[in-house]
């Protein structure tokens, strides 16, 4: 493989990268604001300039400048050499590059970083970047003064509704045009773009339109600075008091790689933000999928629910034990029905008790019913582990929960024991199937026609409160952390899976996770950590973190 | 019949006497005897100091006694009655500035309750209501909360506000409530303290987004 030199430190890149792209996946980093690497270069902000050394034998490209000599009171003839953008400047075999090495790199970032603060406010305080922060971070590293201009600042307008999720400050833009990018090449659809130059530039709606595709909130994630800001999270929280765990967005069968922001102190998610991984959704995630991080906690069901009045975890079990009191007479009479919308280790509990207690046969599976999808990121299976599931009870085909209730109307099932609360067929329909049943058990973490109609709903933790592994649309088996600590009287469903197993008389083997994930048929629960896919590590995706380790809440985008 | 007392080893053994140790007394001497023109100057020095401390009173001519500590004299003072001045920089209570318009100045940023080492501020921010011109882009505090018992007067708050919103300058002490309750400084209580002249306002005036002075902001297409 070809190298190029930086610093002194030779790296190999692949024919068509660019020095930036290049050092980056070496683990080099080189300032910059308008490159991202799952965009096209744009190289206007011009953080990232570096010294490249002329080839040997010929001279360096230079500039004839004054300097200010301190000694002689007076500006002196010099020279400076020309400095590149490194995220324009496509790498050739041989090439040095000097980048924290060399005194005119450092000068032309502090010269940039002063540029880009003439007319920025100083609005940290208020702006919800700060705590991730380029401006910020940068000016610590490369800059540290103060700067020289004591006139007003040119005014731009502040706080313009671009559309129903995003406010935009003209103030705080350096105009890097990443959000421009976004909308382009991402969502396709170009709704935003410059207008007037300089000092003057700002970021503008195209007229008669708002800033409404379904990836609106990627351009504010991308936006280095605090210009763009999410009309969900502004104001809500400060960034410093967030953690983050490694999620997978339970919005469709994508499965999105997220991180889950969210306050220990109060328990509470703030925001969902993507998370790369090459072989899933690279550096994206959908407005919808960024917006689910609140399910973790609306619409859930929280205490046991005994004919729809709250009991004790221990009342609802034993009300459990009653409804299937009978259950082994005729296996065949139990339905199971598993969930596209929880884990792989939920489903798991579930099936092997089915399969190895009660002696169910008939499997079915619960989800949300088909949505819209593009040909971007969402799809139209609206449930995170419908592959999953489906997997799980290969053995014994699941069949859509339609069927059930034909089966019910048929009258050849007496007992359900269910996981989720979706259904994908009119709830109104289920549940007077449902009421003719013996026996309706349900284990759920929301609220829905499911939980509804069980006479008794143990409630589970959702995703955000316990680890599991979910399978994608790909079939790619991802992890997902636990955030949050569980509410109310949740606990996670192969737990109480495995509560409703040993009340009705059976010694389930599993009490741990570990337990649970070493039952479990080799691939259906991931050893590594969420995203660590071998298709990742193959596209050349920065090795994912090591299990369980938090990660500070910044807004870093891909080290592709 | 009253009880008796048990013996112990700490009281005095029944039925022997105390042994004591004669002391021989001075003769009534005329140096001995003297002892009254001594008595007469101490009387002396106790009343020029009444005196003097009488008139410095009166004429509150009362000399600091720690500045004037190497001086000789009187070195206290009654304290509740009278209070040594406190140095210019004393960290004495919080107070909340105010803007003109007697908003508070405070954009509920949470440096202060992050910088707070005895975690003893809670704040809440909100965002201003419709048709404010703060609306949009900057919030305020809609609950500020200072524990003052937890509080370790260290000032860090002071030193991490970032637009000079939360002071020590009032020149309070915390009084000593009778519940733990009124030792919590809610923000309109903080919002009322002034500094050591009564103001209310910041001694370092800027003029900031969606105040008059502000010049050349447009948010004409600001409408949410
Ligand atoms: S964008 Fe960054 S530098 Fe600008 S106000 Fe926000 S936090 Fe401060
Ligand atoms: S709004 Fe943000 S992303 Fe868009 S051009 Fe301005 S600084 Fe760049
Ligand atoms: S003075 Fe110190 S302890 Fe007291 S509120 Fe301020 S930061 Fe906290
Ligand atoms: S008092 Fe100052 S530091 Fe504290 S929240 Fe308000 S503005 Fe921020
Ligand atoms: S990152 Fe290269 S010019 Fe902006």
């Amino acid at each position: 493989m070809p190298t190029i030199k930086i610093d002194g430190r030779e790296i190999p890149f692949e024919s068509g990268d660019t020095i930036i792209r290049a050092a980056h996946r070496a683990g080099i980093d080189i300032p910059h604001y308008c490159w991202h690497p799952g965009l096209s270069v744009a190289a206007n902000c011009r953080m990232c300039l570096v010294e490249v050394l002329p080839p040997p034998g010929r001279p360096a490209m230079s500039l004839d400048i004054l300097r200010w000599d301190a000694a002689k009171q007076d500006y002196v003839p010099a020279a400076k050499p020309k400095l590149q953008p490194a995220c324009q400047m496509a790498c050739a075999s041989g090439m040095e590059v000097l980048s924290d090495n060399s005194d005119h790199v450092s000068e032309a970032r502090s010269a940039v970083q002063e540029l880009l603060l003439l007319n920025h406010p100083v609005d940290c305080p208020i702006c919800d970047q700060a705590g991730e922060c380029r401006l910020q971070d940068y000016w610590l590293e490369h800059q540290r003064k103060g700067k020289r201009m004591r006139q007003e600042p040119v005014h731009k307008p502040k706080a313009v509704t671009f559309g129903p999720t995003i406010v935009y400050d003209a103030e705080r833009c350096i105009v890097c045009t990443r959000c421009i990018r976004v909308c382009n090449e991402l969502a396709r659809d170009p709704v935003l773009s410059v207008r007037e130059r300089g000092n003057l530039g700002e970021i503008t709606v195209s007229p008669g339109r708002e800033l409404d595709h379904n990836y609106t909130l990627m351009t504010e994630h991308v936006c280095p600075v605090g210009a763009l800001t999410s009309r969900d999270f502004r104001f809500k929280a400060r960034v410093w008091f967030l953690r983050s765990a490694r999620t997978v967005c339970q919005g469709c069968a994508t499965g999105c790689n997220a991180y889950l922001d969210y306050d220990p102190r109060n328990n509470t998610p703030y925001r969902h933000r993507p998370r790369e991984n090459m072989a899933v959704n690279t550096y994206w995630m959908c407005d919808e999928g960024m917006l689910s991080y609140r399910h973790a906690v609306e619409g859930r069901l929280l205490t046991a629910l005994v004919g729809n009045d709250d009991a004790s975890l221990d009342d609802a079990l034993a009300a459990a034990k009653e409804q299937l009191a009978g259950h082994g007479d005729d296996p065949s009479k139990v339905a199971i029905v598993l969930s596209a919308q929880h884990s792989n280790e939920d489903n798991f509990a579930l099936y092997h008790l089915a399969t190895t207690y009660l002696g169910a046969t008939d499997f079915f599976v619960s989800g949300k019913p088909l949505g819209e999808g593009d040909d971007i990121l969402i799809s139209e299976d609206k449930n995170p582990n419908t592959r999953g599931a489906v997997q799980i009870a290969a053995a014994t085909p699941p069949r859509p929960v339609a069927e059930l209730l034909q089966g019910i109307a048929s009258g050849h099932y007496a007992y359900v024991v269910a996981l989720g609360s979706d259904l994908e067929v009119d709830a109104g329909e289920a549940q007077r199937a449902f009421s003719r049943l013996k026996g309706v058990v349900t284990i759920a973490a929301h609220e829905g026609p499911l939980a509804k109609a069980a006479r008794v709903a143990l409630p589970a933790c959702s995703w955000a409160e316990a680890e599991g592994t979910y399978v994608n649309g790909k079939g790619l088996a991802q992890r997902s952390e636990r955030a949050l600590l569980p509410h109310g009287d949740a606990r996670p469903a192969w737990e109480l899976i495995g509560r409703l197993g040993r009340a009705l008389g059976y010694e389930t083997g599993w009490k741990t996770l570990a337990e649970l994930r070493r039952a479990m048929p080799p691939g259906a629960a991931l050893g590594g950590a969420a995203g660590a896919a071998a298709p990742a590590a193959a596209l050349g995706a920065a090795p994912a973190v090591a299990d369980g380790a938090r990660v500070e809440p910044k807004k870093t985008e891909a080290t592709a | 019949m009253a009880r008796a007392t048990p013996s112990n080893t700490w009281t005095k053994p029944a039925g022997r006497p105390i042994a004591g140790k004669p002391i021989p007394r001075p003769t009534r001497s005329a140096d001995v005897q003297a002892y009254i023109p001594e008595m007469v100057k101490g009387l002396g020095i106790t009343m020029k100091h009444f005196f003097k401390n009488t008139k410095e009173m009166v004429l509150g001519q009362k000399p600091d006694p720690v500045l004037n500590a190497l001086e000789p004299g009187v070195t206290t003072i009654s304290y509740p009655e009278e209070k040594r001045p406190y140095p210019e920089r004393f960290r004495g209570i919080h107070r909340l500035t105010l803007r003109e318009d007697n908003s508070p100045r405070c954009v509920a940023c949470l440096c202060c309750s992050t910088a707070c080492p005895a975690q003893c501020i809670a704040i809440e921010p909100a965002e201003y209501p419709d048709g404010d011109r703060r609306k949009g882009y900057e919030r305020y505090p809609s609950s500020f909360v200072i524990d003052e018992l937890r509080c370790v007067f260290c000032g860090f708050c002071v030193e991490a506000c970032p637009v000079d919103a939360i002071r020590m300058d009032t020149g309070l002490h915390a009084v000593p409530y009778d519940s733990r309750e009124q030792f919590i400084y809610r923000r309109d209580l903080l919002m009322s303290l002034s500094d050591r002249s009564g103001s209310r306002l910041t001694a370092n005036t800027r003029h900031e987004p969606g105040d008059p002075t502000h010049p050349g902001l447009s948010r004409d297409h600001a409408d949410h």
